[in-house]
């Protein structure tokens, strides 16, 4: 967009108000809206073993049930008299652990089971699409529930219970991308080559629709911190005391009607914020590589 | 068209089958046990070996895996530990809760999400509707469950417009059913939003406009018309996902639905009742799902049933 | 914005603190809560409950009381919990009755005496009645007890030590023989409630009728609710009330907005967060009551020879590092009392045998004296097993830290696994968080059920968590058998005195039954067992 491009009658406050310029600048306000939202609580929470903040798990009984703005404790304590400004931070490392893993496995499998159901096709494709089919109609929390009780509540399990239950996002994308890739010529060009079937789709497919693909695994980490914190609701959270935000929450609520609002409202606040980040940074940033796409493509 | 909906019902069939199974053993294999639930407290084993030979529960899991197929070709679904009445009959107790409280919360859903995503897809990029798609995203990130609690300390305790919980009027419905609205308009709103971006900019609509349709009907008859298809299946698959139990607004809400019956089961290993919960749930899910298959010849005459996944 | 103010200004007087909470909800709900404004618009504002109405003159009126539990029917062969006794009472009687003194009262008989050794002879009053006017007869006494020990696992045929033999006298004549004495029979009897023998199944019943002051005008075993309307053919005082509803709430949050909003008018069993919640509320009361139902921290009695758990002087040293009173004053609202002896002070046959004192340089030394160091314990408790059990287990942790000793937490969740771990047969642990009930108002009953251990029923892992000492087993047994009131309690007390000295327990608590209510409901009595009678209630309003 450099002014010698532009014709004489367009001027650039033109230009500035056209539909791209403005979604452009839009995504940009969402990424912006996203990472300062994301960041108020992330970066609390990566720097809360350096700050110095009254330990999470032991408490004083005497300083029971503070409510907000106490001396010494800015978010209050709960009933333990525990901090929960250092509870939540040191909670969100766990729950944020668990929330990246779960991704960070989920988006492995769903790439990989997406992009061999697309490019093989055939049977590989059948049990791909039969397995995300089934998953759509299972009553998946309830099976949550019963894979935590059977193996016992713990950080590996959640989170592998978390990224089972997101693989088929990112797998479904992945397999309709894979499949308009690989109709590509440049697929056939290194099909031609005589390269191996998995480098074409590991050195060649994959890169193509990372991008894409990495978006929604992204998005998935604000579905990850969501699922954790309702498993934890019902019952099925890391072991005490070390404290997780679910946790933090589900033991606020029956004390929640009884005064004590903020063992509840301000760990929500924390999700809440964190997912709106999350989502809308992973929203903006998906405007942004549709348009890289739609340029470049 | 019949061999398709022959070869649609065995999937269910045997979806159904493949859910009950892992089900079966999953409560079988994880720790817990009914016999103590159900024997006095502090029990003497004999007390338990008494309650697990009257479940049938001191059989090898094999042996009970096909009894439970046996009785269930009869169509014998088991006796709840727990009610200690046919399990079929406790799930039907309650199955019509959730359905109301579906019904009503795909209703709500689509009557707000509907026109608000054709609003945000026709003034797309616009200031109003960055707004609009920022407060859409910050309704889907939300934990539901605190939604509910908000909403519980606002309405039913402090102003007590609205009852708290079970099922006493016709109102105690409003505060489960916003808590699942909040969600769902998120969602199936933006879905809209999307589907009408590319059908508004679609060459079709410039030719109509051309031809001088009213905007009104470019809207609604060419454009949503065309993106109906996406829409109604959210809506379906949306549907069906509650008929499973829109567990945690059932347990805030302590809602009579099948999810909190299925929640409450589970703490109580009350097995017979889980895994009929389970059927029934995922048979009436893949039902519906099925039905929202059967409607798009009728929404979009396009579509031949059968032939739209080749392509 | 200033629409939501108003109508948070107009709300019923909240507390300072739930008023801010809501502001602040309000700020973060943002969007949503404008659309729930709407869409409650639309739904137009309710008056509050539908329970608040019925009669106003002197009887009559609605109750609306909410339990903690579903109460799955109105028998109890399977299974009893506190306060259903209070709804399965008021449509069926038994022979006698659990008083507000914890002593058998008789109901349906006129007489329970200790004729000989093993024989007690009963006789029905002459004007009992069904709600249908039809004679309650020995046969129907006979008929239920049989029915009792039917059931498999049965709850109340539980406590019992033998099943009595039933022999007819006459009409309103029986007696009930046992092989060895059973000195408590009639208070073991009030958990037999009686329903005409042709009606009476050896299973749970979920119709039918009883003798007491309310008849089942509907019932949802389901979803646990009840409608009970007054039995005008009663045969003692009626009922002062038309019609109690009952229905179950687990959630305790729930219970308690329920009964702000006008839902519930009784909840019982409360915890101590909302009993102290409840007490600012100016339309809510409070009824309390020191209970029976003791919760302890029992060490596991199962330990290798060898292990510092073996050694009493070890298990006293660590019951000093538990500072009590301060659990009791920030996490249980000063509403349990700590005991004062190996069973609640509340049950008859109690013997006051020593207090616990926190002194935690006196469990330092104590612990060095007897050369233990770096000790790791476990432990394990049933989720939700008691009020606040996660909060006082994580306080624990801070509290035997202080002393050295680290505690790792198992929460075993809900589903029936504690009952595994208790039995030794899931792991190893250490010391456990457990509740243990009483329905019968008796010492012996809690003493039998968790010191009374033998080797023979330590093999077939029947013991309370391996307590197996025979000089208290042989006393225990004694006591039981000993017609003797003041006998019998000399002996019960010198087998307390024996336990205490063996330090079973780190610590132990009684909570207070506490029970809220709201002020139009009066002329209830809540008793040590955690039930009231029904129609002694009355409403107004």
């Amino acid at each position: 967009m450099t002014d010698a491009a532009v014709p004489s009658n367009v001027g650039r406050r033109l230009l500035r108000r056209s539909a791209a310029a403005r979604k452009a600048r839009y995504s940009t306000i969402k990424i912006w809206l996203g990472a300062i939202c994301a960041g108020i609580v992330i970066i609390p929470v990566a720097l809360a073993r350096v700050l110095p903040l009254p330990d999470p798990v032991h408490g004083v009984l005497k300083e029971t049930s503070l409510p907000p703005f106490s001396p010494g404790h800015l978010l209050g304590t709960d009933p333990n008299g525990r901090d929960l400004l250092s509870r939540i931070l040191h909670g969100g490392q766990t729950s944020l652990l668990i929330g990246l893993l779960a991704i960070a496995l989920s988006g492995v499998l769903g790439i990989a089971a997406g992009a061999a159901a697309g490019y093989f096709g055939g049977w590989v494709d059948t049990i791909v699409s039969r397995l995300l089919e089934a998953q759509l109609s299972l009553p998946l929390l309830l099976m949550l529930l019963l894979v935590v009780a059977l193996f016992g509540p713990s950080v590996p399990v959640i989170t592998l219970v978390i990224a089972i239950a997101q693989w088929p996002e990112p797998a479904r994308l992945t397999r309709a991308l894979v499949l308009v890739e690989r109709e590509k010529p440049y697929v056939a060009a290194a099909q031609v080559l005589g390269l191996g079937r998995i480098k074409i789709i590991v050195r060649h497919i994959i890169p193509n629709i990372l991008s894409q693909s990495l978006v929604v695994v992204f998005l998935l980490l604000a579905q990850a911190v969501l699922l954790e914190s309702a498993l934890s609701f019902l019952g099925a959270g890391v072991q005490r005391p070390y404290p997780t935000w679910g946790g933090i929450i589900s033991d606020g609520r029956e004390l929640f009607v009884t005064g004590a609002w903020w063992l509840v409202t301000i760990p929500g606040i924390a999700i809440a914020l964190l997912v709106l980040g999350v989502n809308l940074l992973g929203d903006g940033l998906r405007d942004r590589v549709r348009r890289a796409k739609a340029v470049t493509g | 068209m019949p061999r398709y909906f022959l070869r649609r019902l065995g999937q269910t069939v045997l979806t159904a089958w493949f859910t009950v199974t892992i089900v079966f053993l999953l409560l079988r294999l994880a720790p817990g046990d009914p016999a103590a639930n159900y024997a006095p407290p502090n029990p003497t084993s004999e007390q338990l070996a008494a309650v697990r030979q009257e479940f049938g529960l001191d059989q090898p899991i094999l042996s009970q895996y096909l009894t439970y197929l046996g009785n269930l070709l009869q169509g014998d679904i088991g006796t709840s530990f727990q009610f200690r009445q046919p399990a079929l009959q406790v799930v039907m107790d309650r199955l019509p809760y959730t359905i109301t409280l579906a019904v009503a919360a795909i209703a709500v859903t689509a009557a707000v999400a509907i026109p608000l995503g054709v609003w945000m897809a026709r003034r797309g990029n616009t200031a109003p509707e960055l707004g609009a798609n920022i407060a859409t995203i910050a309704g889907q990130s939300m934990p539901d469950f605190w939604i509910g609690f908000v909403l519980l300390i606002v309405f039913a305790v402090n102003l007590q417009w609205l009852p708290s919980s079970g099922f006493n009027s016709m109102t105690a419905i409003v505060l489960p059913c916003l808590t699942i609205v909040v969600l769902q308009v998120a969602l199936i709103s933006r879905l809209v939003r999307r589907e009408m971006g590319v059908n508004l900019a679609a060459p079709y609509l410039t030719i109509a406009r051309s031809r001088g349709v009213s905007e009104r009907r470019l809207t609604w008859g060419y454009a949503f018309a065309n993106s109906s298809i996406p829409v109604v299946t959210a809506l379906g698959t949306r549907f069906a996902a509650m008929l499973n139990g829109v567990v945690i607004v059932e347990v805030v809400f302590k809602w009579p639905g099948v999810g909190e019956l299925v929640v409450d089961a589970l703490s109580r290993r009350d097995f017979p009742l889980i895994q009929a919960t389970v059927l029934v749930t995922v048979v009436l899910a893949l039902l519906v799902q099925l039905l929202v298959d059967l409607l798009y010849p009728l929404i979009d005459p396009r579509v031949r049933l059968g032939q739209e996944a080749r392509r | 914005m200033s629409d939501i103010e108003k109508l948070v200004d107009t709300a019923e007087s909240g507390t300072g603190v739930s008023r801010r909470a809501i502001l602040q909800f309000f700020g973060i709900v943002g969007a949503s809560t404008a659309l729930g404004s709407a869409v409650t618009a639309c739904a137009g504002p309710q008056s509050s409950g539908t329970t608040s109405g019925g009669g106003g003159s002197g009887t009559g009126g609605k109750l609306s009381i909410v339990l903690n539990r579903n109460l799955v029917s109105l028998d109890n062969k399977l299974n009893q919990y506190d306060a259903a006794v209070t709804v399965q009472r008021a449509v069926r009687e038994a022979l006698t009755r659990i008083g507000s003194d914890l002593k058998p009262q008789l109901v349906l008989a006129e007489k329970f005496e200790l004729t000989s050794p093993t024989v007690w002879t009963v006789k029905l009053r002459g004007d009992i009645q069904y709600s249908d006017k039809s004679p309650v007869t020995v046969e129907d006494v006979e008929t239920a007890l049989k029915l009792y020990f039917q059931v498999k696992a049965g709850y109340v045929a539980s406590q019992f030590p033998e099943q009595p033999t039933f022999a007819k006298v006459d009409d309103k004549t029986f007696t009930l023989t046992t092989k060895k004495p059973v000195v408590t029979l009639d208070s073991l009897m009030s958990n037999i409630l009686i329903t005409p023998a042709n009606a009476n199944k050896a299973e749970e019943l979920r119709e039918g009728i009883g003798s007491g002051p309310f008849t089942v005008a509907s019932a949802d075993s389901g979803t646990g609710t009840y409608r009970l309307v007054r039995n005008d053919n009663y045969w003692g005082e009626k009922a002062l009330l038309d019609e109690v509803n009952v229905s179950y709430q687990e959630e305790e949050g729930a219970r308690v907005i329920a009964i702000t909003s006008g839902q519930a008018d009784v909840i019982d069993t409360i915890t101590p967060e909302s009993a102290t919640a409840l007490k600012k509320k100016n339309d809510i009361e409070l009824v309390q009551e020191p209970g029976t139902r003791l919760i302890h921290l029992f060490y596991n009695f199962r330990k290798p020879a060898g292990h510092p758990l073996t050694n009493p002087k070890v298990r006293e040293a660590l019951s000093y590092a538990v500072d009590h009173e301060s659990l009791i004053s920030s996490l249980m609202n000063g509403l349990v009392s700590s005991a004062e002896g190996v069973v609640p002070k509340t049950l008859s046959g109690f013997a006051k045998t020593g207090g616990y004192t926190f002194d935690p340089a006196k469990a330092k030394s104590m612990l060095a004296a007897e050369g233990v160091s770096n000790l790791k314990l476990t432990f394990i408790w049933e989720e939700a097993e008691f009020a606040g059990a996660a909060r006082v287990m994580e306080a624990l942790v801070g509290m035997l830290g202080d002393v050295g000793v680290k505690v790792t937490l198992k929460e075993i969740p809900k589903g029936g696994d504690i009952n595994t771990w208790r039995r030794g047969e899931a792991g190893d642990w250490d010391v456990l968080g457990n509740g243990y009930g009483n329905q019968t108002g008796l010492a012996i009953t809690n003493l039998q059920g968790q010191y009374a251990g033998t080797a023979a029923k330590e093999k077939t892992r029947d013991t309370y968590h391996g307590f197996v000492f025979p000089d208290v087993t042989t006393l225990l047994d004694q006591a039981s058998s000993e017609p003797d009131a003041g006998k019998r309690d000399a002996l019960l007390k010198q087998a307390q005195d024996k336990i205490w000295a063996l330090w079973p327990a780190m610590w132990a608590w009684t909570p207070d039954n506490v029970l809220a209510k709201r002020k139009r409901v009066t002329t209830l009595e809540l008793s040590p067992t955690n039930s009231y009678e029904l129609s002694k209630v009355k409403v107004s309003g």
